[in-house]
């Protein structure tokens, strides 16, 4: 086994989404979606509750198998049961997925050993560091207030250096600081080399970093386009315009 | 040392570092540990029936209901915070998983076993001296069999609302042989018998723990992949 992820081949965008769909019973919540996102794409979904895009996020990030579809990393179908390509995927969700019992460098190294990062010693204070969190290092992640632990969560999220970035509603629960933070952090990921995916309620946030953007409601995507020049209130007339008229 | 070992130490030593923190597990399962001892301490007419007699059943019951206690946990503390997603999401096999989770949970059974047994030794009065190896071999053994099986049955019931019911309905029946061969090695170890005599035993709890392991390594993919 390797610790680094392979690079992909030339050409093959990062992230290649064909017909994706996921049932819960009879409820539809993905429904066939197709995305392709090549290397540097920075794209935020936009959608009202229940649309699916936690659903669809979870199904990128190789976390819900989905019910007929295929997604492909770097070129290669996620096979679940191989599980090299996760080397290449960072996902923070609105959950921290950290032990609130482990101090911020026992929740790094732990998630560092998962995926076999070599130089920790080096990686967990540089990532500390990078999210504001240097000095706290030693301190259980329970202690720290919720912003501080999203940022630990991002920091955990990017700790194996990912080529595709996830994101679940980062910005929730945030005071405009924490915000901030977490803002200067994530436009660091726009670095041309990684392609991230946002899925927010935020317009202003989804906006102010995204390079493509798309509405999903009723598990599809009702709208898709890239960022343009949009000005923010002009986006939120058109999105309530694309959300009721799919509703 | 190989990335999957890597792996395996990392969630071994995730899971006793949270409980040597939390101690939830630990002190529910001593607690009832030594609350049982005392307990069939006072139940038993010692007029009627010597303690050493039934020692070694009374022993593995306290084992059994006072492990599932605690193992029955396991997935609980992964619960907070949504933690076993970022396991799950890891490129971390899920036998490694496993693994890692077992191991973690034999060192607290295996400890609350010993426990279990100094109890019955201070109340029952059993000589521990003739035996000791044997028996701390056979509770081994025993363990790693139990363990293995309630790992990932409480994988299994993690996710239902009848969970806590649920674990030791599934997981009893599949316990039976490991009590029958356990308390009857622990019987005759305890009588001060020779360890020959248990060899059979010994196969058969060693047999059974193999076998658990194995299916439990093999099954927990299809237990936490959707």
């Amino acid at each position: 086994m390797t610790a680094s992820p392979p690079s992909p081949p030339s050409g093959f965008p990062v992230l290649c989404a064909t017909k994706v769909t996921r049932e819960y019973g009879p409820l539809v919540a993905v429904d066939g979606i197709d995305l392709s996102l090549h290397a540097g794409e920075f794209l935020t979904i936009f959608g009202p509750n229940g649309a699916g895009k936690t659903s669809l996020l979870r199904i990128l990030g190789g976390g819900m198998r989905p019910t007929s579809g295929e997604v492909r990393v770097g070129g290669e179908v996620m096979d679940f049961g191989e599980t090299e390509w996760r080397r290449r995927i960072g996902v923070l969700s609105h959950k921290g997925l950290l032990y609130g019992h482990l101090t911020l460098e026992e929740n790094l190294r732990f998630f560092g050993d998962l995926f076999g990062i070599p130089d920790l010693d080096r990686r967990i204070p540089a990532r500390l560091e990078e999210v504001g969190l240097a000095d706290r290092a030693r301190f259980q992640a329970r202690q720290l207030s919720h912003g501080m632990k999203q940022r630990l969560a991002l920091a955990r999220a990017l700790l194996h250096d990912p080529d595709l970035v996830l994101l679940d509603e980062p910005y929730t629960g945030l005071d405009p600081h924490a915000a901030s933070v977490l803002r200067r952090v994530l436009s660091s990921l726009k670095d041309g080399e990684r392609t991230v995916v946002m899925v927010t309620h935020n317009l202003s946030e989804g906006l102010a970093l995204a390079t493509r953007l798309a509405i999903q409601v009723r598990g599809r995507f009702a709208w898709e386009g890239q960022r343009g020049d949009m000005a923010g209130d002009e986006f939120e007339r058109f999105y309530h315009g694309v959300v009721e008229g799919v509703s | 040392m190989s990335v999957y070992v890597r792996q395996v130490i990392a969630i071994l030593t995730k899971d006793l570092r949270l409980e040597l923190r939390t101690r939830e597990r630990l002190a529910a399962m001593g607690a009832f540990a030594i609350l049982a001892g005392v307990l069939f301490n006072f139940s038993i007419d010692t007029t009627v029936v010597r303690p050493q007699d039934v020692a070694a059943g009374l022993v593995w019951m306290t084992i059994v209901f006072g492990g599932l206690l605690g193992v029955g946990r396991t997935f609980a503390l992964e619960a907070q915070d949504g933690a076993i997603q970022g396991i799950l999401m890891s490129p971390a096999p899920k036998d490694a998983v496993f693994l890692g989770k077992m191991l973690a949970n034999f060192v607290l059974l295996y400890a609350i076993s010993l426990l279990v047994l100094g109890v019955f030794a201070l109340f029952f009065s059993v000589d521990l001296g003739a035996n000791l190896g044997a028996l701390l071999f056979t509770l081994g053994l025993g363990s790693l069999g139990f363990v293995a099986l309630a790992t990932l049955f409480s994988a299994v019931t993690e996710g239902t609302h009848m969970g806590d019911t649920l674990l030791p309905i599934l997981v009893f029946p599949l316990l039976v042989p490991m009590v029958i061969f356990g308390a009857g090695a622990t019987g005759r170890l305890l009588a001060g018998r020779p360890v020959v005599e248990v060899a059979g035993n010994l196969r058969m709890l060693g047999a059974f723990a193999l076998m658990a392991v194995a299916a439990g390594a093999g099954l927990f993919r299809y237990v936490v992949e959707e």
